[in-house]
């Protein structure tokens, strides 16, 4: 039996759930505003279910552009890989302690965090993705490596507006 | 320049039936082009309009989106919360001092977020009456529709709050004060100061200088209308201050008014809320009591003051959507030096009344 060094699974198992975690959030901002019942959990469930679906079909097609040589192509993507992880890894664990403590924070506190952190942080994500696809492409002169980075983050940033457009376009 | 809100010019309906009135769309675009808001003038022209008119269909529309995505911020800023976090302590204190049957009314209340968390929630107790009201009857249609699809026990009606025939035992809003002139805030409070009434929570923008700044972050990265972006801003631009709002309070001679800001809470980089309190001189103590540590947030003048009343303002011709709010129910203080008359129109993203002549 053949083990797969860690390092070979873990950047691209790391990218493609942070891909499927952002999905989840997309699809639920792209329902949020759309809904105003007080209960619904349900909604937001499938909203964000939604999300995450879109967001594999988007790593589906970010691993069909990566295909190609993979044998001899794989070390450099998993470099570009871990560059990406270099500049989304930071934001990610930022978002998820503002999620903590607007979550976790007094009424007050709570809704601070929302306009100093999960707010700014929802502006500035389109940014982090860029840089993170710019990380990837500098260390590289291999155009399908680039390819491949462009596509992951053009699906990132679709998702949100597909799944707004397709579902949630009016208020229900 | 004067800020205006997008949400105040392009609705109009008459108060007395509540039927809609044509609203010109270059009669909008000179006054936003007058105040110099070339966003706001790109954002209505985009608006569809027929013979002149902007499509009221289209604008109906509209309003339910923005008002759908303003709950989503109030949510984000749990404003439910917070009404709650007031409203418990002085229910119980009014149910104590035999204020009765305890009757709140959600002022402006759009499509009724508030009312209808409260209505959800079940934390004041099924003794209270949850009334929503506003002056846009498609926010109306649109809450009223909401609470029915819930089952929530509460009801909204399309009206000016302030001249319901029976009085509220305390008076809400959310984001309603700065849709009201400075001058005409006396008057808005002094109607409240009615047999029957306990007091009053009106949460606002607390009026920061970096606000505008927080309110275009906020907006922008949780709304999409374009209109709700821009009147978010604006909104922040035009809220009142703190003396002002004390000020104003104030008016309701036989309340006690504070402000709710912990100073240590307080942030002074981002648009953020705080209300404006008024209650009983003999609710204060079980204010304070109920909220315990939290009493300590509560700044303000805290006397209530002697006086006679104003006169009640006059019918007028109502605009806006967003809340509903009569101006000319108040009258002045201290013997009426506010007064507004029957006369022209104009006004009311919150379907606030504004009403001159007279």
């Amino acid at each position: 039996m053949t083990w797969v060094p860690a390092q070979d699974v873990m950047v691209p198992a790391l990218l493609a759930a942070l891909a499927v975690t952002d999905g989840a959030f997309a699809g639920f901002r792209a329902a949020a505003g759309r809904n105003a019942r007080i209960r619904r959990r349900a909604y937001t469930v499938t909203a964000a279910g939604r999300g995450a679906a879109v967001a594999l079909v988007d790593l589906a097609a970010t691993a069909a552009v990566s295909l190609a040589d993979l044998g001899r192509r794989y070390p450099a993507l998993l470099a570009a890989g871990a560059r990406m992880l270099a500049v989304l890894a930071p934001f990610a664990v930022l978002v998820v302690l503002s999620l903590g403590a607007y979550l976790l924070l007094p009424t007050r506190e709570g809704a601070l965090v929302v306009v100093v952190g999960l707010g700014p942080f929802t502006l500035v994500r389109p940014i982090v993705v860029t840089g993170a696809v710019a990380a990837a492409c500098l260390g590289s002169r291999d155009p399908v490596i680039w390819a491949a980075a462009v596509t992951a983050a053009v699906g990132v940033l679709t998702v949100e507006p597909l799944v707004h457009r397709r579902w949630y376009r009016e208020p229900c | 320049m004067p800020v205006l809100e997008i949400s105040d010019l392009i609705g109009a309906w008459d108060p007395a039936t509540g039927a809609r009135l044509p609203v010109g769309k270059d009669e909008v675009v000179a006054r936003l082009r007058a105040a110099g808001d070339r966003r706001a003038v790109r954002i209505v022209e985009r608006m569809p309009a027929s013979g002149g008119f902007l499509d009221p269909e289209a604008v109906d529309r509209l309003f339910v989106r923005v008002h759908t995505e303003l709950q989503r911020l109030g949510e984000e800023m749990r404003m439910a919360q917070r009404f709650a976090e007031l409203l418990r302590p002085l229910v119980a204190a009014a149910r104590r001092a035999g204020f009765g049957p305890l009757r709140i009314v959600d002022v402006g209340c759009g499509i009724g977020p508030v009312t209808r968390s409260l209505a959800a929630s079940g934390t004041l107790g099924g003794d209270i009456e949850l009334i929503g009201a506003d002056l846009n009857p498609v926010l109306v249609a649109e809450a009223t529709r909401l609470a029915e699809d819930e089952g929530l026990t509460c009801r909204f009606v399309r009206r000016d709050a302030l001249a319901l025939d029976e009085p509220a035992t305390f008076y809400i809003s959310s984001g309603v004060l700065h849709h009201l002139p400075a001058a005409s805030l006396p008057g808005f409070f002094h109607a409240q100061d009615r047999p029957g009434t306990a007091g009053f929570v009106h949460y606002d923008i607390a009026a920061t200088r970096l606000a505008p700044l927080g309110a275009w972050v906020f907006h922008r990265a949780r709304m999409r209308e374009p209109l709700g972006r821009h009147d978010g801003v604006a909104s922040a631009r035009r809220a009142h201050g703190d003396a002002v709002l004390l000020d104003a309070a104030s008016s309701a001679e036989g309340m006690r008014v504070f402000l709710f800001t912990p100073p240590r809470h307080a942030n002074p980089c981002c648009a953020t809320m705080r209300p404006v309190i008024g209650v009983r001189p003999e609710l204060a103590e079980g204010l304070r009591r109920g909220l315990g540590r939290r009493a300590r947030g509560l700044t303000g003048a805290g006397g209530a003051r002697g006086g006679g009343g104003g006169a009640p303002g006059g019918p007028g011709v109502i605009r806006g959507g967003v809340g509903g709010v009569g101006e000319g129910t108040g009258g002045g203080r201290g013997g009426g030096d506010v007064r507004e008359g029957p006369g022209c129109v104009r006004r009311g993203a919150g379907g606030v009344r504004e009403e001159t002549g007279g």
